[in-house]
């Protein structure tokens, strides 16, 4: 396992007015034998870039190096391996469970050593051998989602991207696969980038987190400190979001403040400054003299501050003070 | 499953039509030349271009041979150059059809171009075309038609391969390192094949006449070698002197023709057929019988509670019935279910995919499928007895009664406005359906319910498309149609499902503050119990079909039935331990066609015994709170349970 580096990786697609910057300018770094959780809203970017470490989108900038290494061709990049989040569009259905981790076997392999390959694979997910035989539409949500897993461990990768591997199963499923995602890493030390909109779910695997919002790197740090102390408005915010037993609707967040927009701005037009001033509750709109943060885009500066966060005020502690609704 | 669908599809007309049709062709192409080729070539001077007589029923050609044992013994030859061309025609088409998605982007971009030129030209014409370069004679021919259909093949392949390329396995394939040619052999081709196969069927029966048309031109096959259309030409000569000599050919081509579209047909038929039940949930068989509306068991557990006379939703012995594979050919996803919400009241509905949660929600808003046989021993909603009116939909004032008391929100709000009608008037037609009202006080309304329910700038905003609306948006928008009327119960299923957290969050309260400001009750359906914990007062959960628990929202802590402690232990929180694993259910849900008989969940429960094997009923174990268990869990909450419960160690095989 190896570290993945992701240097002023930019991402666009479309020309002219219809353009997009979905990954704008991102450096993360995935050091060896960590779990790196990704987290973001629909939107932010976090998908493309998975996408584009593994050549599935083109990068329009930046570099996504292996060990200080850029990757450049096909060869290169087969070093990371892709689970995608819905199981039941990422198996061939005309192809056996068996066929279809058979395939991502790199190199010439005898057909004894293959199926004896494909048997490993799927114990280490914990499915029955036997069942390498098997069409994928006899599986459930969580077996599909084992043999999508076991494909990827079957190419030897250095570095795995689960992009929302649990998010398109039922919960009582979601909880076998994380704790399989964790039992992996202890067992085979998987270094990985772990996508997620959801931040509990990002937190119980995770030893860092890195929070995406319109293409950037918000806020990165470790897990524990990020979610405790976040140094960014918007992880406050994703945070205070988070539907938890403990608190109801009714106890007022600062996010709340009806002076915020309460739509997410288009990537198309990301507004001026900071992309997040107009829904940020310490930002210009609750604050007004906060007037840099429609003035000058916090990114600058970013790896100075607390988990580098992209914010002008990072190093002040945010405030939990409500404003009067 | 699929021999049963082709052992169909040969009973229908069609396909017995053209199995027949096909067979009958075949045993003549392989016989006819061998019992009556030397007799057909055989030239008789006395009887030269004569008319139908005893000795040859169709006459005979200039040259005194038979006629209708030419055109027996030209099925051979016809049918072979019109499969030769088609084989031709598929091949091209085929490797031009896969080369964009093998080729890089721009020249994958510059064969489609190529191809979508030559689509432009009509494929006659194109094999006129070829015909004169590749030479006449039947090998320039079989070259020309087979070229000519090459290009709507090749389109075709395109289309289909590409819809195909677009998914996730095939992306998954190419990250996985697999080379481009296995891509299109392995991934690509196999699942775009049904209708390319359909299509070579129907191209064949078309190669057939073009090829009569040729030899008719008399650009394909030359003498001494014949075929239909060739023989077709010969007899048109003399149409008025022995009409049976063109008639003849002429009906063999037809005939021909005719078997290989309708073979097209049939597997066109049979393959929809398949595509088609993939999409849908299994619920094959007729519903010609009606189901045996059987009352469930017992009057439900109905004890040690009173009919609410304040409820806005009575809901008893609930049951929806589809025609299936269950005991009595039918399967119900919702098997038993009963539900009371209070006025005002907010109920979350909690379960897992295939729970029959949303289904309850749909069969009260009389939403069901239309196959769908709902049966209850009560259902009132909002003071409207539905109960014994069975299936019928047909009542306009009792839907538009439910219309203005009841409000239905969706997951998906994208599907659930029409894409092509601005927003204002969508829900401005909700009144002037429901209470007649005028275009324009009913838009003014619409107007003052977007600002309800805070879509800043309402009065532009209600002249927007719903595409202009943000997910969130559209959400609220939603919401706001219906609160057109004054409902008093708003069933919402799955409204933030599809939404980010932080919208979700805007979402859940502004349904709050509706439910605080019109009184209206709420129903939440979800997956997720923290967010039905968030919004509701009770929670009901359910499980294959039936309601397992009900119990205050206070109260989760406590709860008593094994699955809710479950679901609960297995999704994690900013406060679960990252050192424990997570709860898991071994197992999976049943099917709803195959229930195990008493306690659904005891399959998967650890704390199953004998006693599971009867029915449990809903039985009250705390003020407040219900549960259908044998084994009712009684006093802490569910993460010191989780150890206990099926806490699956790392070796163990989950099946």
């Amino acid at each position: 396992m190896r570290e993945l580096g992701f240097h002023g990786v930019t991402v666009r697609f479309g020309t002219g007015r219809s353009a997009l910057t979905a990954v704008d300018g991102v450096d993360l770094t995935v050091p060896a034998g960590s779990v790196v959780g990704l987290v973001g809203e629909s939107g932010s970017g976090k998908s493309t870039l998975a996408k584009a470490a593994v050549g599935l989108v083109p990068t329009s900038g930046g570099e996504i190096r292996l060990d200080g290494a850029a990757l450049r061709t096909r060869r290169d990049r087969r070093r990371l391996q892709m689970v995608f989040q819905d199981p039941y569009a990422s198996l061939d259905p005309r192809m056996s469970i068996g066929a279809s981790i058979a395939e991502a076997i790199p190199g010439r392999v005898g057909r004894a050593d293959r199926a004896a390959e494909v048997s490993r694979l799927l114990e280490l997910v914990d499915l029955d051998p036997a069942r390498a035989r098997s069409l994928p539409s006899g599986l459930s949500g969580g077996q599909r989602q084992r043999v999508a897993l076991a494909r990827a461990l079957a190419a030897r990768p250095d570095v795995v991207l689960a992009d929302e591997i649990t998010s398109a199963l039922d919960v009582s499923v979601q909880g076998s696969v994380l704790n399989l995602v964790r039992d992996l890493r202890r067992q085979l030390g998987l270094t990985m980038l772990f996508i997620s909109h959801n931040l509990a779910v990002v937190r119980y695997v995770s030893d860092v987190i890195a929070v995406m919002y319109l293409g950037r790197i918000v806020e990165a740090g470790p897990a524990e400190q990020v979610l405790t102390e976040p140094r960014h408005p918007y992880t406050r915010t994703l945070l205070d979001a988070a539907p938890r037993f403990d608190a109801g609707l009714d106890d007022p967040v600062p996010a709340d403040s009806p002076l915020l927009d309460d739509e997410p701005p288009s990537p198309h037009d990301p507004p001026p400054g900071c992309r997040f001033h107009r829904r940020c509750p310490i930002g210009p709109l609750t604050t007004p003299e906060r007037t840099i943060c429609v003035e000058q885009d916090p990114q600058a500066g970013a790896a100075d501050r607390p988990h580098r966060a992209a914010c002008h005020f990072a190093s002040e502690p945010i405030q939990s003070e409500v404003p009067a609704p | 499953m699929r021999r049963e669908h082709w052992r169909a599809a040969l009973r229908n007309p069609v396909g017995a039509t053209a199995a027949v049709l096909l067979f009958a062709l075949a045993v003549l192409a392989v016989v006819a030349p061998m019992l009556w080729g030397d007799a057909a070539e055989e030239t008789d001077p006395a009887a030269l271009s004569q008319g139908s007589t005893g000795e040859h029923l169709l006459g005979t050609d200039a040259l005194g041979r038979d006629i209708l044992l030419r055109v027996l013994v030209a099925t051979r030859y016809s049918l072979g150059l019109a499969l030769l061309a088609t084989a031709i025609s598929v091949l091209v088409g085929v490797l031009l059809g896969v080369l964009p998605a093998v080729l890089g982007r721009r020249s994958g971009r510059m064969v489609v171009a190529a191809v979508n030129l030559a689509v432009a030209f009509p494929a006659l014409l194109l094999a006129l075309f070829f015909a004169v370069v590749f030479g006449v004679g039947a090998r320039g021919a079989v070259l020309a038609i087979g070229a000519a259909g090459a290009p709507s093949f090749a389109r075709l392949v395109q289309t289909t391969v590409s819809s195909v390329a677009g998914r996730d396995f095939v992306a998954a394939a190419r990250v996985a390192g697999v080379g481009r040619f296995r891509l299109v052999t392995r991934h690509l081709l196999p699942n775009a094949g049904e209708p390319l196969v359909v299509n070579a069927t129907v191209m064949a029966g078309s190669a057939l006449l073009a090829f009569a048309g040729l030899s008719f031109l008399g650009l394909g096959v030359q003498p001494p070698a014949y075929d239909w259309g060739r023989l077709l030409g010969e007899g048109l000569d003399r149409i008025y002197l022995n009409p049976a000599a063109a008639l003849a050919p002429g009906i063999a081509v037809v005939a021909a023709g005719l078997a290989f579209t309708l073979l097209g047909e049939s597997i066109a038929q049979v393959v929809g057929l398949r595509a088609a039940r993939l999409g849908q949930a299994p619920a094959d068989g007729s519903p010609a019988t009606e189901p045996a509306p059987e009352a469930p068991a017992a009057p439900a557990a109905a004890a040690g509670r009173q009919p609410d006379s304040d409820a806005v939703l009575a809901v008893e012995g609930l049951r929806v019935g589809f025609p299936g594979a269950g005991p009595d050919g039918w399967t119900y996803p919702v098997d038993g279910v009963d539900l009371s919400v209070r006025r005002g009241e907010t109920v979350g509905i909690v379960g897992e995919s295939g729970s029959g949660k949303s289904l309850t929600a749909l069969s009260v808003a009389r939403l069901a499928p239309e196959h769908a046989v709902v049966t209850a021993d009560r259902l009132d909603v909002a003071g409207i007895p539905l109960g014994g009116v069975g299936g019928s939909t047909d009542d306009a004032e009792l839907r538009r009664k439910l219309g203005t008391r009841l409000a239905m929100v969706f997951q998906d709000p994208m599907t659930s406005f029409n894409p092509s009608m601005r927003v204002g008037w969508q829900l401005a037609e909700v009144t002037r359906v429901h209470e007649g009202q005028g275009r324009r006080a009913a838009l003014a309304r619409a107007v003052d319910r977007l600002r309800t329910v805070r879509v800043p700038a309402a009065q532009r905003r209600a002249h927007q498309y719903p595409h202009e609306f943000s997910g969130g948006m559209r959400q609220r928008a939603m919401i706001a149609m219906g609160l057109m009327s004054e409902p008093e119960l708003i069933i919402a299923d799955e409204p933030t499902t599809a939404l980010d957290v932080t919208v979700q969050r805007q979402v859940l309260r502004l349904l709050k503050d509706v439910q605080r400001e019109t009184g209206a009750a709420v129903v939440l359906i979800s997956h997720d119990i923290a967010v039905v914990a968030q919004l509701c007062q009770r929670i009901v959960v359910m499980y294959a079909g039936r309601v397992v628990e009900e119990l205050p929202a206070g109260r989760l802590d406590q709860a008593a039935h094994p699955y809710t402690r479950a679901l609960l232990g297995s999704v994690p929180d900013l406060t679960t331990d990252r050192d424990e694993p997570l709860t898991t259910i071994p197992g999976r849900p049943p099917d709803p066609s195959d229930r195990p008989a008493g306690c659904s969940f005891a399959p998967r429960c650890s704390f199953a015994d004998d006693a599971c094997r009867a029915d449990p009923r809903l039985a009250v174990v705390a003020p407040g709170q219900r549960a259908a268990c044998w084994h009712p869990r009684l006093g802490p909450g569910p993460e010191a349970t989780s150890g206990e419960l099926s806490t699956l160690p790392g070796g163990v095989k989950r099946a």
